[in-house]
């Protein structure tokens, strides 16, 4: 295991930029998650650090090693697939066994090597089968344990879950990450999948359009996003275009005067508010903002209560109320009041 | 269980699928066996001069070949120009296919237009072609000739090379597009798999691809093998009127020498002769593999 170091890194097909200067630290024994939306060049940096892709610029290390230049046979990095990619022609074991062939591993030493990544993966027994014979989760797990057979010294996994039904998906989940924190192992994950990438992580990295626009654990990326982006990716956000009308003052397009501590300086800027934590009716009475909405749209959605309502002509916003025994859904039309504390919301510049 | 099970072609219970099938068999009943079944009737024949074809039941016309040098050596030249041109489709064709496959350019659909171009010249025009080009007094001796390279023309025309490079060029099409279609079938990340578990491209090769596009590789090589031992026009065009190879010279019984019998017993060893070897070379390669 090792610490691994992407500086600077930067892929481009002519004029198009799919990596754009990724700068990303991962600990030893750390596992990092990439999320982002599809094209944003998540796949294309771990296929770098791969080296399926050689980069435009930019350094890789793995340890004290750098890289870079090195063939993916050379970089000692497991790799899961997203379609598991397991040999057809191989049994189980074979394929399990095949890392280690490559590495002139000792027969006797193998299959002792070979039993213990199948037990790792519960899959003691399989060794015999063929792929075709197995389930998909069991491929998934098959993949797995030849990706730790070979005891990589940073384990790749590309979107390994999507392949899964729900239920799986849920156990493997946990199963990865029990496994990766047992065998200390350094991991960057690849995922769309923004509760899988919460539920694993020990730190995402969100990005957008090839570069990283954010860094951090999950409370940080909820709590403080670095941008508009952010906020409305990691999570949900109600947001309100307008400009910061001096310190601590928010006017909407519409004409809402906003208490905010966040906004400072200048210029046009959105609010970015997390719909948990508006008020409404009584408890909305109380806070330094407050205003009357009109129910535009209500959802039923078990725990919670969506509300979709309309401030002024400009102004429309997202709010979630939890279920509370004896709450009823507003109906559209209605009027009620809403409001929300001084520092709930977070200000930034209107992107052109 | 039955009940229950899918059908395994569209209207299998209703005896449509059945139907599917008669067309094709009737043609290669009529068009193929038939007459194979009437050639092998009259390779038993005797071939008396002047009275054509005698009725009788004998195996002289197979003794006759097996015994004479000059026939066995035609059988031994036509599996060595067959044996040598499906090797040489592979090595060349391989590569080819591969790139082909794995290539995801707006052109790949032409290229493969390309590949098979050769296909859409005819032997005889290509031989017509060859002469001009590369004959005693074609345009290449003729340029080598002129800036004083050679003294005397290269002879490439009417040469056993000559023939194996015209069988390759006319085969390698069949060759590339069989492989390619298997090779499509693998998926890339199989091989970067492979890579990541530490198999250089020779490994990966070796361990994976190979074993993989096998089934290709063996419909290819059967394909080229088969065209290359029953070459007719290639070897007569290009190889001239001394190189004789097994398809023209059941011909050369048939057309010329009126000797119906004998030239059905060489059918027979051609056609005995592809089959045995093709099946051969697949039980061999089938037992490495599997």
């Amino acid at each position: 295991m090792a610490r691994l170091s992407i500086e600077h890194l930067r892929k481009s097909y002519g004029d198009l930029t799919v990596v754009d200067d990724v700068t990303i630290d991962i600990a030893d024994g750390e596992f990092l998650v990439l999320l982002g939306p599809s094209g944003c060049g998540k796949t294309t940096t771990l296929r770098m650090v791969a080296g399926f892709v050689p980069p435009s610029s930019g350094k890789l290390s793995i340890g004290e090693r750098n890289v870079t230049a090195l063939p993916p046979w050379k970089r000692n990095c497991g790799l899961v697939f997203q379609s598991y990619a397991l040999f057809p022609h191989m049994t189980v074991a074979e394929n399990v066994a095949f890392g280690l062939e490559m590495r002139k591993v000792a027969q006797a030493e193998r299959s002792m090597r070979v039993a213990e990544a199948l037990r790792l993966v519960q899959l003691t027994g399989f060794d015999g089968r063929y792929p075709r014979q197995l389930s998909g989760g069991q491929q998934q797990r098959v993949a797995l344990a030849r990706a730790l057979a070979m005891e990589p010294d940073v384990l790749l996994l590309d979107e390994p879950l999507s392949n899964l039904d729900a239920k799986l998906r849920q156990e493997v989940r946990v199963e990865i990450r029990d496994l990766q924190r047992k065998l200390g192992l350094t991991t960057i994950m690849v995922t769309h999948d923004q509760e899988e990438a919460l539920t694993m992580a020990d730190r995402l990295v969100v990005m957008e359009k090839g570069q990283v626009r954010q860094i951090g654990t999950q409370r940080e990326l909820y709590e403080k996003p670095a941008d508009r982006f952010v906020a409305g990716f990691i999570g949900r956000s109600a947001f309100l275009d307008g400009e910061i009308a001096g310190n601590g003052r928010f006017r909407t397009k519409g004409g809402l005067d906003i208490a905010c501590a966040a906004a400072t300086g200048m210029g046009s800027a959105t609010l970015a508010l997390r719909p948990e934590r508006i008020a409404v009716g009584g408890e909305a009475q109380g806070c330094p903002n407050h205003y009357e909405a009109k129910v535009e749209h209500a959802s039923y959605l078990g725990a919670l209560l969506d509300i979709h309502v309309s401030l002024s002509e400009h102004d429309r916003m997202l709010l979630q109320i939890p279920n509370r025994a004896g709450v009823a859904e507003p109906k559209p039309g209605e009027t009620i009041t809403i409001g929300w504390a001084q520092d709930a919301g977070l200000v930034y510049p209107r992107e052109a | 269980m039955s009940t229950a099970a899918p059908e395994a072609v569209a209207g299998a219970r209703t005896g449509l699928a059945g139907a599917l099938v008669v067309p094709a068999t009737i043609f290669v009943a009529i068009g193929l066996l038939g007459p194979i079944a009437i050639l092998f009737r009259y390779s038993l024949n005797q071939f008396i001069p002047g009275q054509f074809m005698v009725d009788g039941l004998t195996i002289e016309n197979y003794v006759k070949f097996f015994t004479d040098s000059y026939y066995l050596n035609v059988l031994l030249r036509t599996v060595r120009v067959a044996v040598i041109c499906t090797v040489a489709c592979l090595i060349m064709g391989f590569p080819l296919a591969y790139v082909l496959a794995r290539m995801q350019s707006r052109f790949k659909n032409l290229l493969i237009m390309l590949v098979v171009l050769p296909l859409f010249v005819g032997n005889a025009v290509r031989a017509a072609g060859w002469m001009t080009a590369f004959g005693s007094k074609g345009a290449l001796n003729a340029s080598l000739m002129g800036l004083g390279l050679i003294d005397h023309p290269i002879e490439i025309m009417f040469t056993e090379n000559a023939v194996l490079i015209g069988i390759v060029a006319v085969n390698l099409p069949f060759m590339v597009l069989t492989l390619q279609s298997v090779i499509e079938g693998i998926p890339r990340n199989v091989e970067e798999a492979a890579f990541s578990l530490g198999a250089g491209p020779a490994a990966m090769f070796r361990r994976v691809l190979w074993p993989l596009a096998l089934p290709g590789i063996l419909a290819g090589t059967i394909l080229t093998f088969i065209l290359a031992m029953n070459a007719y026009a290639t070897p007569v065009l290009l190889g001239g009127p001394k190189f004789q190879m097994m398809g023209p010279l059941v011909y050369g019984q048939f057309a010329q020498q009126n000797n119906w019998p004998f030239g059905g017993a060489i059918s027979f060893i051609l056609m005995t002769a592809t089959i045995v070897l093709t099946v051969a070379a697949h039980l061999i390669v089938q037992r490495r593999y599997r």
